[in-house]
């Protein structure tokens, strides 16, 4: 029962090279950029929002698929015997914005202080910003987006909330609106606190499922209901609270931009199911540190854009990770906060 | 001292952090790699280090040896790359690497078991599917976290039956 090796590039600590970076993000890319920075000889500053660092590998994916110990005495590892210094509850924002998450933060951080104090600095902020559909009754008690559904049971199993500050699902109908992996996990989760009824909906077929017919049929394995080719059309309430939620048959037309096919609602195919609540898995958004112009270029999407060596448009920031390429796989992010590092150090050492 | 890399499939979540981190000790070409299936199960592929490997009985020049630890490992001064380990490996692992134009494949971190450190995917994945040691801490590794398992959902839930390891 080892680590994560985050450090994974050295053996030891080797001797301090003088310089100072400051990492915004504790996920799997600013961890795995922190390890390779400490192994080079830096001084590891790294701000992040939640209580304990590990990310959406704490605080999104369950422990049935990331051990927590293994988060936990990987960044354990790093703070103790390689000397990063870890400030949680700390949120770097040019100026406030609430995103998912934010229950914890109780220290902010002025992002220019950060670019001025350190040598270089790195974001990898995430995608923090569930997108939720704008239909009717979306505000009612009982709506979730996934990651904040999954973040309030993780929060709990972690021992930072108690468990009567998380959504009661025992007993209750839960629609999970999504067939990625964050979907997967809200219904897994749903199943295993005891909901009496999990239904997935998704507007295409099993094939397109971004989490793969595998897992969808593991979740239909164990009682989950899977209603493909369906789209949610409005929530209905009752007394403030999700009562049921009435979905539209889709069929699929001709594929799209993405080289899916794409759904296409039908007229006059809507039917309701009776729920106590609705979770929205349909796409998170990029959460860079600001959300004005502060000379850094982000795309249509709100991702930070970066050159080859991962610097963004402003000289001595760099950034890695989902917030630069989408909601992405742990290994994508780490390899990517890999990269960035080394392109840091390069950059550092005027290579 | 024999030691074992061993990748138990019934752990791994597909995360590709293996894949990640091999590439990058690897300038852009790693030696495990995630395959998906039709059913969409991500599923990672590497060399194995067999006990009787194939590869090395039937390369012809001899550029396959084993180390103290067991790792299977291709001499590309060696290698003619004739693709006779391809042919024959039943994990498809040995790669013609057109940089170097010989064959390569995993070496169980050679460099890095030299100087003490295990191999990087076993180090960082982080469902700790990838088991690195002696054959029996490593079967003792598995044993535990299956009887892990075991009680979770004993503790966990009703309407799980027959599931397989992951939960
Ligand atoms: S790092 Fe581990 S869990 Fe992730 S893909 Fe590789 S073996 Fe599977
Ligand atoms: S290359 Fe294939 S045959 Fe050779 S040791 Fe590895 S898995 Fe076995």
């Amino acid at each position: 029962m080892k680590g994560m090796r985050f450090a994974f590039l050295c053996k030891e600590k080797p001797e301090k090279n003088g310089k100072k970076i400051a990492i915004i993000g504790a996920g799997p890319a600013g961890l795995s950029a922190a390890g390779y920075l400490v192994c080079h000889g830096y001084d590891v500053h790294i701000y992040d929002k939640l209580p304990e660092p590990g990310g959406l590998m704490l605080f999104g994916i369950p422990e049935f698929r990331i051990p927590i110990y293994r988060v936990r005495k990987g960044y354990e590892e790093l703070k103790n015997i390689f000397e990063v210094t870890f400030y949680p509850k700390t949120k770097v924002i040019s100026s406030k914005k609430e995103e998912e998450g934010d229950e914890f933060v109780e220290n902010f951080v002025e992002f220019e202080e950060l670019v001025k104090e350190y040598d270089a600095v790195l974001i990898a902020t995430g995608t923090w910003e569930s997108t939720i559909p704008k239909i009717e009754g979306v505000e009612l008690d009982g709506v979730y987006p996934a990651l904040d559904y999954l973040f309030k049971i993780k929060s709990a199993k972690l021992g930072h909330v108690s468990w009567e500050e998380v959504p009661k699902i025992d007993g209750k109908s839960v629609v999970v609106v999504g067939a990625g992996h964050t979907a997967v996990d809200a219904a897994m989760e749903s199943l295993l606190l005891g909901a009496e009824r999990v239904y997935l909906v998704y507007r295409r077929t099993i094939n397109e499922a971004p989490a793969g017919a595998y897992e969808i049929n593991l979740l239909k394995q164990r009682g989950v209901r899977w209603l493909e080719l369906a789209t949610p059309v409005r929530i209905i309430g009752e007394y403030g609270k999700v009562k049921a939620i009435e979905l539209q048959k889709c069929k699929l037309g001709e594929p799209d931009e993405s080289g899916r096919r794409r759904p296409i609602p039908i007229e006059g195919s809507n039917f309701q199911i009776d729920v106590d609540m609705v979770v929205f898995a349909v796409g998170q958004k990029a959460t860079p540190p600001f959300n004005e112009d502060i000379g850094i270029a982000v795309d249509k999407k709100g991702r930070i854009v970066v050159d080859s060596r991962h610097m963004t448009s402003r000289e001595g920031v760099f950034a890695a990770g989902d917030v630069v390429i989408g909601p992405s796989k742990v290994g994508r992010a780490v390899l990517d906060g890999l990269v960035a590092a080394e392109s840091m150090h390069m950059w550092l050492s005027g290579r | 001292m024999r030691r074992l890399l061993h990748v138990d499939y019934s752990l791994c979540i597909g995360c590709e952090t293996c894949q990640g981190v091999c590439e990058f000790i690897h300038h852009g070409k790693p030696n495990i790699r995630i395959y998906y299936t039709m059913s969409g199960l991500p599923i990672p592929i590497n060399c194995r280090h067999c006990e009787k490997a194939p590869c090395m009985e039937v390369c012809p020049s001899n550029a396959i040896y084993k180390d103290s630890d067991g790792a299977v490992i291709i001499d590309p001064k060696k290698c003619i790359g004739c693709l006779m380990c391809l042919a024959v490996c039943p994990f498809g692992a040995p790669s013609f690497d057109v940089r170097v134009k010989v064959v390569t494949k995993c070496d169980m971190c050679a460099d890095r078991r030299r100087v003490g450190m295990e191999p990087a995917c076993s180090e960082m994945c982080p469902a700790e599917a990838i088991f690195f040691g002696k054959p029996e801490e490593i079967e003792d590794e598995i044993r535990m976290r299956t009887a892990e398992k075991i009680a979770r959902e004993r503790i966990s839930s009703k309407s799980l039956e027959g599931v397989g390891r992951l939960l």
